[in-house]
C-alpha cells in the first residue's frame, strides 16, 4: 500500500517573520479520519491533570495564604528533607507530567494557554527542598557546604525552578548571584520514567505504532533529557549573555562558569517585576516590553541562528522603558544554516518578493509540503497567511489573545485538505511551542507594535534602517560592538 | 459502548467521588489522633502508592466468601451506582484511618446500623447469612489487610518484618469497631496468614462474585485514558493474589513481577495519582497528613 498520511498533531510554524507550515505524520491511507479524531480526543490524561491542575494551583494558595503570617514556616514544615521524599513527590512519572505540561503546546492545542499556564505552575506546587537537603547538593556539586563555596548563602530559596529552586548568594570574589539548585535524583528517576515509552504513547494518546509517532517521542525525550543537565542550559545561557551584552533593553544574566555543575547554574542575580505585575503597567510600558520580547526572539534566531524555546511568563523581568531580563535556558534549539535557510526564503517569497511559487518551493524545500501535492499554489498561500498575519503588511497592529488563539486553531487545523501533504521536520518541531507561545504572550499583553517595520530591520534580506527608538539605539549597540562579526561566528 | 459524553461522565465520577471523599475523610481539625495516629504503620501503608492495586485485591478476596457476596448482592445498589458504592467504601475506611475518634466511632456505628437490616438466604449455598456475623466481618478485615500487606511488598513499599505485624496488630480496632470480638482477631502476620487458610474451603467464586468483579476489572464507559491505566492496576491486582483465589476466578497465571514490570505498574500509579491529586482539597489533605507526621516523628525523636 502506498503510504499516505496518518495525522498527528503536529505542525510546525513560526510566525510572522519566519515560518509556517501544518504538519503531518504518515500513516495508513483509510485511516487518516480516526487517526485525526484519535488525535482531538487525545492527551486526555494530560487534560485531567490540567483540569485539575486549575485547581491545584489555585488551592494550595490559598492554604498557604490562610497560615497568614506562619506561610515560611508552612513551607518548611512542608519542605522536601530527602531524596527519598523528592521521589516520593515527582517520581513515577509525576515529574515527566509536569514537564509534558510544559510542553503540552508541543503537542496538542486542546489545552487554553491558561490551562497550559496553570500546568506549568503544577511545578510551583511542589514543596522546596528544606535548607540542608539542598546544602547537601550543593556540597556534593562543589565539594564543599555552601557557607564555605560562597561568601554568603541564603538558606531560604528565592523561587521555585522547573526541577530545583533558586538560592540567593554573594561569591567569594562579591558578585552577587542566583544559584538554581536541582531536586537530588530528579535526574534519574525522570529518565526512567522517559524510559517507559508505551505509558508515555497512551499519555500522549499515540496509539499505532509508526516510525513518525517514535520521532515526536523522541524529540520530546530528547529535549527533556536535555533539561535534566544544567550545564548545556549554562552554555546556552553563557551565549546568549554574550551575544546581548550591552544590548539597550535585552539582557542575559552571565553565567559563573566555575559554580556550574551539572545540577547546579550560577548566574547573575537580577531582579525586576514579574510578568503578572507588567500586566498593571501602562500600555505604553507593556508595548516597549512587547518589542523587547519580539527583537530578541527574532534576533537570536536570525542572527544567533537559536531559540530560546520556553517563552513562559516566569521566564521574564521587567524593568521599565521596555528593558527585559531574560531567564532560564533549559530549552534552546541551535540551527544549522541549511536548516534556517528555507524559512528566510518563505519569508521573504511571501512577505517581501510576493512569489507565491517561490514561497510554495522553499515550503517544499524545507520539507513542510510534499514535492506532489496537487493543491493549488494559491489555496496553499491562504492557509498560511494567517501565520504571516502581523508581517505581511506595515502599520501599527495589536496582538491580542484572539489572533493567538486562531493561530493555534489554524496550526492545529487536522481536516484540511492540505495536512494530508504537510509534514513537519523534526528539526523545526521546536519552534511551534515558542511561536505559539510568543504570540500568547504578546496577545496577554495587548501589545501594539508596527510589526511588519520592526521584521525588516531584522530580517537579513532586508536589513532595513531603524523604525523605532529601540531600534535606534539597538543599531548604535551593533554599530558599536566592533567585534560584531567575530561575536556572531563564535556562537554558531 | 458509551458515547463520548457518558465517558467523560464515568472517569469524572470516578476520580471525583473517591477523590471527595478522601477529602471529606481527612479532618482539618481533628480532636484527637483517631484510633492509628500519625506515627502508626496503618498510616504509612494507606499512603502508600500501592493502595489503589490493595483496593482492588482487597474488593477480589472479599467477593469469594459466598455469604458476604450475597450480602453485597442482595442489598446494596452496587450495579445501579457502582462508583457511588466504591466511593462509599473508600471513604468510610479512610475516615476509620484519619479521623478523629468520635469520626471513626460514628461512622462505625453508621454501618452496623445498617448491618443489622442485611440479612438473607444466599441463593447458591442455600445459607442464611447476616451482616453483623463476626464471621463474615472478619473476612472482609482479613482480606483488607492481607491485601495490603501483599500489595505493597509486589508493588510499593514493603514493609519490614517488624512492621507487618505492628500493622496487622493495629487493624485489629477497625474490625472491633464493626463488632468482632476482639479473641477472634489476628494479631499477627503467622496469624492472619492461618486464618485466612483455615477459611479457604468456604471460599469460592460464586455467580454473584463473578458478575460484580467482572464488572469491577473492566468497568463499562471507562474513558479510555483511564481505562487504560485500570488496565494495568486491574493486572497488578490479580497478580497480586494467591493462586488458589485467580483459579476460583479462572483467570490466567499472570506474567511474573519482574523488577520491569513492577517499575511499569508504579508509573501506571503514580499517573492515576497525578489525577487524583490534581482533584480539589487532595493535595491539602495530603499536606495535613505529612504535617501531622512529621510534627509526630519529631516529638519521637526529640
Amino acid at each position: 500500500m502506498k503510504p499516505q498520511s496518518r495525522k498527528l498533531a503536529i505542525a510546525a510554524l513560526a510566525g510572522g517573520v519566519s515560518i509556517a507550515a501544518v504538519a503531518v505524520l504518515r500513516g495508513k491511507a483509510g485511516r487518516r479520519r480516526t487517526a485525526s479524531l484519535r488525535v482531538e480526543r487525545g492527551l486526555t490524561a494530560l487534560r485531567l491533570v490540567a483540569r485539575g491542575g486549575a485547581r491545584y494551583a489555585s488551592n494550595a494558595p490559598r492554604l498557604f495564604a490562610a497560615a497568614g503570617e506562619h506561610r515560611q514556616q508552612l513551607r518548611n514544615d512542608l519542605a522536601l528533607q530527602t531524596a527519598e521524599d523528592v521521589a516520593a513527590t515527582l517520581g513515577t512519572m509525576k515529574g515527566v507530567l509536569m514537564k509534558l505540561g510544559q510542553m503540552a503546546s508541543y503537542i496538542d492545542d486542546g489545552l487554553t494557554p491558561a490551562a497550559r499556564r496553570t500546568l506549568s505552575r503544577l511545578q510551583d506546587s511542589v514543596p522546596p527542598m528544606s535548607p540542608e537537603l539542598a546544602a547537601q547538593v550543593v556540597t556534593e556539586e562543589l565539594g564543599l557546604p555552601p557557607e564555605q563555596a560562597f561568601a554568603t548563602w541564603d538558606p531560604e530559596p528565592i523561587a521555585a525552578a522547573s526541577i530545583g529552586q533558586v538560592h540567593r548568594a554573594i561569591t567569594l570574589d562579591g558578585r552577587a548571584v542566583a544559584v538554581k539548585v536541582q531536586y537530588p535524583g530528579i535526574a534519574e528517576t525522570i529518565e526512567a520514567d522517559l524510559g517507559n515509552v508505551a505509558l508515555l504513547r497512551r499519555m500522549l494518546k499515540i496509539s499505532a505504532p509508526s516510525q513518525d509517532v517514535d520521532g515526536l517521542l523522541a524529540e520530546l525525550r530528547e529535549r527533556i533529557t536535555e533539561e535534566l543537565d544544567y550545564r548545556a542550559e549554562a552554555r546556552n545561557q553563557q551565549l546568549f549573555a554574550r551575544y546581548y551584552q550591552g544590548h539597550p533593553t535585552i539582557h542575559v544574566p552571565e553565567i559563573i562558569e566555575e559554580l556550574s555543575t551539572r545540577r547546579l547554574v550560577t548566574s547573575d542575580l537580577a531582579d525586576g517585576a514579574r510578568f503578572a505585575e507588567l500586566a498593571t503597567w501602562s500600555q505604553a510600558e507593556r508595548d516597549l516590553a512587547g518589542e523587547t520580547i519580539y527583537r530578541f526572539v527574532f534576533r537570536s534566531l536570525y542572527e544567533m541562528h537559536a531559540f530560546n524555546g520556553d517563552p513562559h511568563p516566569g521566564n521574564y523581568l521587567f524593568r521599565g522603558g521596555g528593558r527585559v531580563t531574560f531567564l532560564d535556558f533549559g530549552l534552546v534549539k541551535h540551527f544549522t544554516d541549511d536548516e534556517l535557510r528555507p524559512l528566510v526564503e518563505m519569508v521573504k517569497h511571501l512577505c517581501v518578493e510576493n512569489d507565491p511559487e517561490g514561497f510554495r518551493r522553499a515550503m517544499v524545500e524545507a520539507g513542510f509540503l510534499m514535492p506532489d501535492t496537487p493543491m493549488p499554489t494559491d489555496m496553499i498561500v491562504e492557509h498560511m497567511a494567517l501565520f504571516y498575519d502581523t508581517v505581511r503588511e506595515r502599520g501599527p497592529r495589536t496582538m491580542t489573545g484572539e489572533y493567538a488563539a486562531a493561530v493555534t486553531r489554524r496550526f492545529f487545523d487536522f481536516r484540511s485538505p492540505l495536512a494530508a501533504y504537510a509534514a513537519i521536520p523534526r528539526s523545526y518541531v521546536i519552534l511551534q511551542r515558542i511561536n505559539l507561545g510568543l504570540f500568547a504572550l504578546l496577545g496577554e499583553l495587548s501589545a501594539t507594535a508596527d510589526w511588519r517595520c520592526i521584521a525588516e530591520e531584522i530580517w537579513p534580506f532586508v536589513q532595513a534602517p531603524p523604525c523605532t527608538p529601540m531600534g535606534a539605539a539597538e543599531a548604535t549597540w551593533r554599530a558599536a560592538r566592533r567585534d560584531f562579526g567575530e561575536a556572531r561566528r563564535a556562537v554558531r | 459502548m458509551t458515547e463520548p459524553k457518558g465517558q467523560a461522565e464515568a472517569v469524572t465520577g470516578l476520580v471525583e467521588r473517591s477523590a471527595a471523599a478522601y477529602v471529606s475523610a481527612v479532618p482539618g481539625h481533628p480532636q484527637d489522633d483517631g484510633f492509628f495516629g500519625p506515627a502508626s504503620v496503618t498510616w504509612r501503608i494507606s499512603g502508600d502508592l500501592s493502595a489503589p492495586v490493595a483496593g482492588l485485591r482487597s474488593l477480589l478476596m472479599q467477593a469469594l466468601h459466598p455469604l458476604a457476596m450475597a450480602g453485597v448482592d442482595q442489598h446494596s445498589d452496587w450495579r445501579r451506582d457502582p462508583v457511588g458504592r466504591l466511593a462509599a467504601t473508600s471513604a468510610y475506611e479512610a475516615t476509620v484511618t484519619y479521623g478523629d475518634r468520635a469520626s471513626a466511632t460514628r461512622v462505625a456505628q453508621r454501618v452496623r446500623a445498617i448491618h443489622t437490616r442485611v440479612r438473607g438466604v444466599d441463593t447458591v449455598t442455600g445459607q442464611p447469612y447476616t451482616a453483623t456475623d463476626p464471621a463474615l466481618l472478619l473476612w472482609v478485615h482479613a482480606a483488607l489487610v492481607d491485601s495490603a500487606l501483599a500489595a505493597s511488598t509486589l508493588f510499593g513499599t514493603p514493609l519490614a518484618g517488624p512492621d507487618a505485624d505492628a500493622y496487622v496488630g493495629e487493624m485489629r480496632i477497625a474490625a472491633e469497631l464493626l463488632g468482632v470480638p476482639p479473641e477472634i482477631i489476628p494479631a499477627t502476620v503467622a496469624g492472619l496468614e492461618r486464618y485466612i487458610a483455615d477459611v479457604r474451603p468456604v471460599l469460592r467464586c460464586t455467580p454473584a462474585a463473578a458478575e460484580s468483579m467482572g464488572y469491577l476489572l473492566d468497568p463499562a464507559g471507562l474513558d479510555d485514558d483511564i481505562a487504560e491505566l485500570w488496565q494495568d492496576i486491574r493486572d497488578a491486582a490479580i497478580a497480586a493474589l494467591p493462586g488458589w483465589a485467580r483459579q476460583e476466578y479462572g483467570y490466567p497465571a499472570p506474567a511474573p513481577v519482574t523488577p520491569e514490570r513492577r517499575t511499569e505498574v508504579r508509573q501506571a500509579l503514580g499517573v492515576l495519582d497525578a489525577v487524583f491529586l490534581a482533584e480539589p482539597g487532595v493535595l491539602e489533605a495530603r499536606q495535613r497528613l505529612v504535617l501531622r507526621t512529621r510534627s509526630a516523628a519529631k516529638e519521637t525523636s526529640g
